[in-house]
C-alpha cells in the first residue's frame, strides 16, 4: 500500500529531523567541541570539527539503524573506545558544569582548598564505576 | 611636557596578546586625537614592562593607562571608547610546529567524530528506535517489519538533513550567512574566560589599577 508507505516516510523524516535538532544542540550547547578547540588552540578549525560532529552523527546512525558490518574492523575498537570515552567524559562534566554543580558544592560544603582533589576523585570514580559496570555485565 | 587641551580617544580590545616585554600604548589600544602631533608620541608611550620571560598574563585597568598618559600630558583629556579592563597576555612567539598542529586537529576531529557517532547510537539504543519503528510499521501497514523499511531509510535521511540544517553548513558551503552554532559557542566561551580573568584579578587585587602599588610580575596565571 503506497499510502501507508507515505505515512511511514513522513513519520521517518520528521522523527529524524527532530532527533537531530535535539541531540545535536545538546552536544553543541554544552560546548564540548568549543572546549576542545580552545584547549588545543585550533579555534580556526571549528568548521572542520562541526563537519566531524555532523559526519559522526550521520555515520553512527547508519551503523546503528542498519546494523552495518565493517569487515576487518576489530582494530577500530580500541581507538573508538578511547576517543568516544574522552568525548563522553567531557560531555558528562560539561553537563555537570551547566547545572552549576561545582559552584553549589563549593559554596555549600565550603570547599575552597582541595578542589583539585575533588575533581580527581570524580574522574577516578567515573572510571572505576564504568569498569565495574562492564566487568560485572550489568 | 607641553600642556595640551586636546582630547584623545582610546579604544581597546578586551584581550591583547603581546610578544615583547616593553609594552607601549599602541600595543594595547588604538587611539585617535585631533592634534596629530602628539599621536606618535602617545603611541610610543610606555605603559609597563613585563619583568621576566615566560608566559604570563596581566589585567590592566583603563584608569592605569589614563594615569600613565596623564603623567606625561597632564592637561590632556581622555575619552575611553573601549573596554575598561584589558587582559594582556605575554607569550614569546615561537612558530608552533605545523605537524603538531595537524596532529592536534586530527585528534580533536577523531574525538568529535567518534563521540557524536557514539552519542547517536546510544540515543537510538536508549529510546529503542528500532523497536518503536517496527511497532509503528505494524500499526500503519498491518504487516511485520523486517527491520529495513522505508521508515528506517527516511529516518536516516531526516537525521542527516536535520544535522546539516542545525549546523548551517557543510564543508566550506554555508546555507545562510549566520554564524554556525559552534562559532557562537566559541565566542561565548572566550567571553566567559575573559570575564573570569578580569574578575579574578580584581578580586585577588592583582589588577594593575591606580592607587595600588604597581608590583608587576608578582603573579602569573
Amino acid at each position: 500500500m503506497w499510502v501507508n508507505q507515505i505515512i511511514l516516510a513522513v513519520i521517518g523524516i520528521s522523527g529524524g529531523l527532530i532527533v537531530a535538532g535535539g541531540l545535536f544542540s545538546f552536544i553543541i550547547e554544552l560546548g564540548i567541541a568549543a572546549d576542545f578547540a580552545d584547549r588545543t588552540h585550533t579555534a580556526d578549525k571549528i568548521l572542520l570539527y562541526e563537519d566531524c560532529v555532523a559526519l559522526g552523527g550521520i555515520v553512527g546512525n547508519l551503523i546503528s539503524i542498519f546494523q552495518i558490518h565493517i569487515s576487518h574492523g576489530s582494530w577500530i575498537l580500541p581507538i573508538f573506545g578511547l576517543v568516544s570515552g574522552i568525548f563522553v567524559g567531557c560531555w558528562a562534566m560539561a553537563l555537570a558544569e551547566i547545572l552549576n554543580l561545582f559552584p553549589i558544592f563549593v559554596r555549600r560544603l565550603k570547599m575552597v582548598r582541595y578542589i583539585s582533589a575533588f575533581i580527581l576523585s570524580i574522574a577516578v570514580g567515573k572510571g572505576v564505576g564504568a569498569l565495574i559496570y562492564f566487568y560485572k555485565g550489568w | 611636557m607641553a600642556v595640551s587641551h586636546d582630547t584623545v580617544y582610546l579604544k581597546g580590545d578586551r584581550d591583547v596578546e603581546v610578544q615583547k616585554t616593553d609594552i607601549t600604548l599602541s600595543d594595547i589600544v588604538s587611539l585617535e586625537c585631533s592634534n596629530k602631533d602628539i599621536v606618535p608620541k602617545l603611541k610610543a608611550l610606555k605603559i609597563m614592562k613585563i619583568p621576566d620571560k615566560g608566559k604570563q598574563r596581566f589585567v590592566i585597568s583603563i584608569l592605569k593607562i589614563i594615569a600613565c598618559i596623564h603623567a606625561e600630558y597632564p592637561g590632556l583629556e581622555i575619552q575611553n571608547m573601549g573596554e575598561q579592563d584589558i587582559i594582556v597576555t605575554y607569550e614569546e612567539q615561537k612558530t608552533p610546529g605545523m605537524l603538531w598542529h595537524i596532529i592536534k586537529t586530527a585528534f580533536v576531529a577523531l574525538i568529535t567524530f567518534c563521540g557524536s557517532a557514539f552519542a547517536i547510537m546510544t540515543f537510538n539504543n536508549d529510546v529503542s528506535v528500532p523497536k518503536l519503528f517496527s511497532q509503528i510499521y505494524k500499526y500503519v501497514t498491518g504487516s511485520t517489519s523486517d527491520g529495513f523499511t522505508i521508515l528506517e531509510v527516511t529516518y536516516s535521511i531526516g537525521l542527516t538533513i536535520g544535522i546539516l540544517v542545525f549546523f548551517n553548513h557543510f564543508g566550506k558551503k554555508r546555507f545562510t550567512v549566520d554564524p554556525t552554532p559552534m562559532e557562537v559557542q566559541m565566542r561565548l566561551y572566550e567571553n566567559d574566560i575573559q570575564t573570569t580573568l578580569v574578575e579574578d584579578a580584581s578580586r585577588r587585587e592583582q589588577e594593575l589599577d591606580v592607587g595600588k602599588s604597581n608590583h608587576t610580575g608578582s603573579h602569573r596565571n
